[in-house]
């Protein structure tokens, strides 16, 4: 049987001072080594979820469970361990002076010792392929490089789950390409468990596995293939869907006999082209 | 004025351990006021321009640090030029009389001053601010004793200077985002200039805490509970040269010990 990296069931949170529930019965599971998008428009409590793993918010009912352990109290400090956030702003989240500083941050929290934490720093910082930025200061960094730290300094803590929590979202196209480029080759390296946290469908697309959140309810959960197959359900709730499926809903509207639901363009090219000779 | 003039290079005093060139500015400062005579103020003069020659920064980088403070140094001198009457009198002027002290006294009086500021120049042009801050807190880290939080302290230091230019940057940002509604930040009467800084501040506040409590979630996540049980990736190491220069202040001291008057 696969292991289970994060288990959430029958959630509830309430921010103060606000009449309804953020997030309501929500329920999923996801195994390690997947990649998870959760998906929903802006308040659909998406960005909640993640603050809730982390431990960074307090349920007011249900059970966290990472990695069979329960998220409570006593458990928050060994599980922040195991998981890693990378947050929107990339401004507000880096806090060393200079790069390095940047990623060894966190190593430092967690006493780890110097000439160990010389080498991971190293190894990191490869990873996201910013070696020659080591000793730059943040102001001389795109977004995007400042996004890659980010997650330098979360992978140098060789944690189990890394959790996009909007990410990319205030990237350029480019910076969102650099971005997702670093997660997919981690994930295929390190087989890491992923949750990316957001409101853009192409970026779901890579996903393993999608959350659809709306007003604070998981509304429906399945491959991305399952998902976008939903069309109309998913502009009704405010998301964008990606081209490629616009273009394929839009040509099976006009007649053309589509059989395959592939969100990838590739597919939808080979689907076209052979589509006479299929006849 | 202190940050954002370090002059990078690599000469002695550069490589110098940041903690020891807090304690030779400390020490320098007090050892200033033994020199009361020609030949004491001589060998210091020396001493000081020694230093600026081994740390390489370029002439005129020192001029511009202590441009601001000639004015302050030249009143000083003109100041006991006319007040000290000791000595004959050199020149007179109705009632006003230039003693031969008080050529002497100024002249002392504006250099100390002078190789003052020369001194605490040479350490920010040679010193980054963030070798300051970990000095700082290496220097009084003995205070924790005393519950004093120096760790917090160097830390909340090199977060304001790690973001000096994100809200420079923010700060330029609003202020087009202003001018662009009609403000005029650099013309018209004061109390509309005043106003206009206003509608700059309150959104740059504003900013500020968002980003203050975004930080703090971010640290958090990574794992940040205080300076409890945390390693050091930045190290200072105290090399020869370090304590040779202290040794030499040392001498120095010595030196112009038994030569005053």
């Amino acid at each position: 049987m696969e292991e289970i990296a994060v288990s959430v069931e029958n959630l509830f949170f309430q921010y103060p001072n606000q009449p309804n529930d953020a997030i309501r019965n929500v329920s999923f599971q996801i195994k390690k080594g997947e990649w998870v998008a959760i998906v929903g428009h802006n308040g659909s409590g998406k960005s909640t979820i993640a603050k809730l793993l982390m431990g960074l918010l307090k349920p007011k009912s249900g059970i966290i469970k990472v990695f069979d352990q329960l998220l409570n109290e006593e458990t928050i400090w060994s599980i922040r361990k195991r998981m890693g956030i990378v947050f929107q702003n990339p401004d507000n989240q880096f806090v060393g002076t200079t790069v390095q500083d940047d990623i060894a941050f966190g190593l430092e929290n967690n006493g780890v010792p110097r000439e160990q934490m010389i080498e991971r720093v190293k190894s990191a910082i490869q990873q996201v392929g910013m070696e020659e930025f080591l000793l730059r200061e943040p102001h001389y960094l795109s977004g995007g490089q400042k996004q890659r730290v980010a997650i330098a300094g979360v992978i140098a803590l060789q944690p189990d789950i890394i959790i996009l929590d909007e990410a990319t979202s205030m990237l350029d196209p480019r910076g969102r390409r650099e971005v997702i480029g670093a997660i997919e080759k981690l994930k295929v390296k390190h087989h890491m468990t992923v949750i990316s946290i957001t409101h853009d469908l192409e970026e779901a697309m890579k996903a393993d596995k999608m959350i659809v959140m709306n007003r604070g309810e998981t509304m429906s959960e399945g491959t991305p293939q399952q998902i976008f197959s939903l069309g109309e359900k998913l502009e009704e709730i405010r998301l964008d869907l990606p081209f490629v499926i616009k273009i394929r809903n839009e040509l099976k509207q006009a007649g053309l006999p589509l059989q395959l639901n592939d969100a990838s363009l590739e597919g939808l090219v080979n689907e076209l082209w052979t589509l006479y000779l299929n006849k | 004025m202190i940050i954002g003039r370090y002059v990078p290079g690599n000469s002695v005093i550069h490589r110098m351990d940041p903690r020891a060139k807090l304690l030779l500015v400390f020490f320098y400062v007090g050892i200033v006021f033994l020199a009361n005579n020609g030949v004491t103020y001589a060998i210091l003069t020396a001493f000081t321009l020694l230093l600026l020659f081994l740390s390489q920064v370029p002439f005129l980088f020192v001029l511009k640090g202590i441009k601001p403070v000639l004015w302050v140094v030249l009143f000083t001198f003109l100041l006991h030029v006319f007040m000290t009457k000791e000595g004959s009198v050199l020149y007179q002027i109705g009632p006003f009389a230039i003693y031969e002290g008080g050529i002497q006294q100024g002249i002392f009086i504006s250099l100390r001053f002078l190789l003052f500021v020369l001194i605490t120049t040479l350490l920010t042009l040679s010193t980054t601010p963030i070798e300051v801050t970990d000095a700082i807190e290496s220097l009084f880290g003995p205070l924790k004793r005393f519950r004093i939080p120096v760790h917090e302290l160097a830390l909340m230091m090199s977060i304001s200077l790690r973001f000096i230019p994100t809200l420079m940057d923010e700060t330029e940002k609003i202020m087009k985002a202003q001018a662009a509604r009609g403000v005029d930040f650099y013309g018209g009467p004061l109390g509309e200039r005043m106003k206009a800084i206003v509608s700059l501040l309150v959104p740059l506040f504003i900013h500020s805490f968002k980003r203050a409590e975004e930080l703090a979630i971010a640290m958090e996540a990574r794992g940040y509970r205080g300076g409890e049980g945390r390693t050091k990736y930045r190290v200072l190491t105290w090399k020869g040269i370090d304590t040779v220069l202290l040794l030499a202040v040392a001498i120095l001291a010595a030196a112009l010990f038994l030569l005053r008057s």
